[in-house]
Order: C-alpha cells, then sequence, then structure tokens
C-alpha cells in the first residue's frame, strides 16, 4: 500500500514539476554531471572500477532500490554510476525516438572528435559516448553520463572538423557541468521523495522513470537559460584546447541564426534555447580581449568527415 | 502591377545571396586595425550599430570596410546579417540559403522533424544503444587521431560569466542579504 501511494506520490509530483517548471530541463538535462567527479556517494561501493565501456548496460533490468539514487540526488552527491544509468535510459529512449545515422564511418570519425574534445575537460574518463542522429532538425542533444547526440541536419551544415568540435563542445559543456543533474536535484519529485526516504520505496529503474518521464520527452524541455550561454563558453574553450579554431562555435551560432525561424527543423531548437543571435552576443560579451593571444587554432576542412 | 506581387519575394530572394555573405553589424565599438591582431596599427573605431562589409577572416578577427576605410576587428564584435527575408515566411528561403554551398545540402523529403510527441512516445531501444556503444572509442585513439590532425592541445582557462550590464548603475548604499 504504502509502496503505491509512493509510487503515484511521485508520478504526481513529476508531472507537477514538469507542468510549474517548464525550462528545468532541455538538451540540457544531459548537461549537468559536474558534481560526480570525486565524490560518489559514501554508500555502496559503486562499481567504478567496472564501467568498461562494454557495459552495453540495456536499461537497469537488475532490481536495486531506490533509496541510495535518491540520497545521492538529495544530497548532490551523484556518483558517475547513478548518473550514467540516468542518462541511459535517457539515451535509449531518445534513440527509440530517432536512430543513429547507418554510417559506421560517420559515427567513428564522431566519436573520434568527440573524445578528444572530452579530453580536453575536468572529466576527460566518462564513458563518452557520441552519434549523429537520422533527422533533418538541426539540433544536438546530450544526456547525463557523457551521451551526446547531433542531428544529421546540423551536421550538413558544418563546413569543418573545428565547427564539429565547438557544436560537441557544448554539449560536453552541459554534461561536465551536471545541468541535468541539476534540475532533478531542484525537482520537486526529489524533495517529495526526500521525506519519504526510510519508508518503503520503488526500485531504482522506477525512480529514474519518474525522474525522467516519458520517454526522450526530457530532450524537448529548456535548461535554464544562463546553463546554455555557461555550455556555449565551456564548448569553445574545450575545442581551443585541443587546438581547433575557437571560433568554430560562434560562427555556427551565427549560421544557425540564418534560418528562418518559421523553419519547422529549428523548432525545438528555438523553443529550448536562447536565440542564437544572443548566444553569440553573450559569447562575445564574455571573450572580449581574453583570446587575443591565443593561437589560431586548426579547421581541418580536408579531414572532416562529409555527409553526401 | 502584375508581377508587383512576386516582386518583393523574388526581390528578396536576390539580396539574400550577397547580403549574407558580405554585410554586418558591429555588435560593440571595436578598434579598426591594419592587420589581424591586437598589437596591429590602429586605423581608427568602428561603432557599435555600424553597418560594415565583411571581407575576409583570419583567427579572431574580421576584416571589414567601414566608412571608406578598410581594417580588422575582432571576430566576435561583428555579426554577420541575415539574409532578407529570413524573417519571411519565402518558401525555399531554407534552401536557396542551403544552395550556395554545396557542403550542405538539404535533404527536403524524408524524415519529419523531432518533435515532442515523438519523444515523449519513445520506448527504450536496446538495439541502438548497442551500435552507440559499439562506436565507442578509447582516449588512445583519441590522442593517436589528434597527433594524425597535428592538433596540439593548448593551455587555457575557462571564461567566467559575463558581469551582467548595467554594473555602473551600482547599488551604492549596497543591500544587504
Amino acid at each position: 500500500m504504502t509502496k503505491t501511494l509512493f509510487a503515484l506520490m511521485l508520478a504526481m509530483a513529476a508531472s507537477a514539476a514538469q507542468a510549474s517548471d517548464p525550462d528545468r530541463l532541455d538538451m540540457g538535462w544531459f548537461k549537468d554531471q559536474k558534481l560526480a567527479m570525486a565524490t560518489p556517494p559514501q554508500a555502496a561501493p559503486q562499481q567504478t572500477a567496472q564501467t568498461p565501456p562494454s557495459t552495453s548496460t540495456s536499461p537497469a533490468t537488475t532490481e536495486r532500490p531506490a533509496d541510495q539514487l535518491l540520497r545521492a540526488l538529495v544530497s548532490g552527491k551523484v556518483s558517475v554510476d547513478e548518473e550514467r544509468r540516468i542518462g541511459d535510459k535517457i539515451a535509449g529512449n531518445f534513440l527509440g525516438a530517432v536512430k543513429l545515422v547507418p554510417n559506421d564511418g560517420l559515427q567513428h570519425y564522431v566519436n573520434l572528435v568527440g573524445r578528444w574534445v572530452a579530453l580536453q575537460s575536468e572529466r576527460p574518463d566518462l564513458p563518452w559516448r557520441f552519434g549523429v542522429v537520422d533527422s533533418d532538425d538541426i539540433n544536438a542533444f546530450a544526456a547525463p553520463g557523457g551521451y551526446v547526440f547531433v542531428t544529421k541536419g546540423l551536421y550538413r551544415r558544418l563546413a569543418n572538423e573545428a565547427d564539429l568540435a565547438g557544436v560537441l563542445g557544448h554539449e560536453i559543456g552541459h554534461v561536465i557541468r551536471k545541468h541535468q543533474i541539476k534540475v532533478m536535484q531542484k525537482s520537486k519529485v526529489i524533495a517529495l521523495a526526500a521525506g519519504l526516504l526510510g519508508k518503503q520505496i520503488k526500485d531504482e529503474n522506477q525512480l529514474i522513470q519518474n525522474l525522467v518521464g516519458n520517454g526522450a520527452e526530457i530532450m524537448s524541455r529548456s535548461l535554464d537559460k544562463e546553463a546554455e550561454f555557461e555550455a556555449d563558453r565551456v564548448g569553445m574553450v574545450l575545442a581551443a584546447r585541443a587546438g581547433y579554431d575557437a571560433y568554430a562555435l560562434p560562427k555556427v551560432l551565427e549560421d544557425i541564426g540564418h534560418v528562418s525561424d518559421q523553419d519547422s527543423r529549428v523548432a525545438l531548437l528555438f523553443k529550448t534555447h536562447p536565440r542564437p543571435s544572443d548566444r553569440f552576443d553573450r559569447l562575445a560579451e564574455a571573450v572580449g580581449e581574453r583570446l587575443d593571444n591565443l593561437p589560431e587554432g586548426k579547421s581541418l576542412d580536408q579531414r572532416f568527415y562529409r555527409l553526401h | 502591377m502584375v508581377f508587383k506581387k512576386g516582386f518583393p519575394l523574388l526581390l528578396a530572394a536576390c539580396l539574400a545571396m550577397p547580403a549574407w555573405a558580405t554585410e554586418g553589424l558591429m555588435l560593440r565599438d571595436d578598434t579598426l586595425r591594419a592587420t589581424a591582431s591586437a598589437s596591429a596599427r590602429d586605423l581608427g573605431k568602428a561603432v557599435k550599430g555600424n553597418k560594415v562589409d565583411l571581407l575576409a577572416r583570419q583567427g579572431g578577427w574580421t576584416q571589414i570596410r567601414v566608412g571608406g576605410k578598410t581594417g580588422w576587428v575582432r571576430l566576435l564584435s561583428v555579426r554577420g546579417h541575415a539574409p532578407a527575408g529570413s524573417n519571411n515566411v519565402l518558401a525555399g528561403a531554407a534552401e536557396l540559403t542551403q544552395q550556395r554551398d554545396p557542403n550542405k545540402v538539404v535533404a527536403t523529403a524524408g524524415l519529419r522533424g523531432l518533435n515532442e510527441e515523438d519523444l515523449r512516445k519513445a520506448h527504450y531501444n536496446a538495439e541502438e544503444m548497442q551500435r552507440l556503444e559499439g562506436q565507442a572509442v578509447t582516449g588512445e585513439a583519441a590522442r593517436r587521431f589528434a597527433a594524425e590532425g597535428n592538433l596540439v592541445a593548448v593551455k587555457l582557462g575557462y571564461l567566467p560569466a559575463p558581469k551582467p550590464k548595467e554594473t555602473t548603475i551600482s547599488p551604492t548604499g549596497g543591500f544587504e542579504f
């Protein structure tokens, strides 16, 4: 009885939270993961060591008590594994809505570029996964734990490897700064659930399901605008650290800004993000004269994997 | 008279091409420099709101022409204009835009856009997740790939968030929280 009640309340709280905080989640969802770096919750011995790339973990089918993740979210100390399990759910659902482009050469290339950019961050060892998804939409997404997706529609607008590095850098920024996890931590679901700690709690899968909501809906919600601006700054810096043209990201933003806001391919992007021109302006403000002495980065036009 | 209706459309389409490629708007005041460097000779000022012609790009610098002068300003000080008519529902405007760059071919048919409904109804796709896993690369592979491209890691700190504007109106009395 208590069990059912709890699940029900979670569900209700979830929908209430979603309805009232339209800008909690977004592509930014995924972005929030900065915390896990060093401090896994003191709880059960984490399988941190056992996160081989082989974790073809389908959605955790194993039952795991929910209270540990709940405590982690409440305390702000979400482990990499927990972050990963949340991200897996989101990414898996997302790929249920849109598949990967069936082109291994392309996917391999994007993983190499993305991994190299991610290596420049303070979370180089996350199990980073990059993918180009088969949609004409112009957009990119991230999920906690190191999942990053770019649509084919956006990919086709890119002119070179530096452009790609800038776009991936923005999404990597969401992940390393744990933007989505932070949103979850603020959510009313957590607050409510926290009050029930110690009572009978359903398994973790159920909790994640409630946090994530329906399918990959979470991908269509907005993050805080500041989170987007922050991800732009991080993306630009990570691409520059990786040796790429630092200005590729603002140039991509400029380009996307030229797409008519009536164009359905940018409907979701424009709904969930500040206007590209605002993002460009904010980047300009943040940069000022700071990069005057930065050596000119590479664009690598020749090596860029072109889609035909 | 007869073609009055279609004319603006045509005009917009024609203007769109060169306009995007060559016109820009100064977003802030910046010094016009003789070459693409902060230490280059000062040729004057380009002022916020100035409409300028964009001529070339080099690293973090854009060469512009403004008021008869040609020089370089920081790339982020100037933003390229949207093509004329980009805010209208000009059928084909997107395609037009695309055609200018052969690398940017847009598939006009086929997939629908990602919409909220599709995302909401999505179910976990284990098979696609397997494919994603299968494409993962190691950090070592990424480093080798970077070396092949002659990419060299650069030390650079993160950019702090810009201070909110109007800091000059500072609360001198101070608010205490």
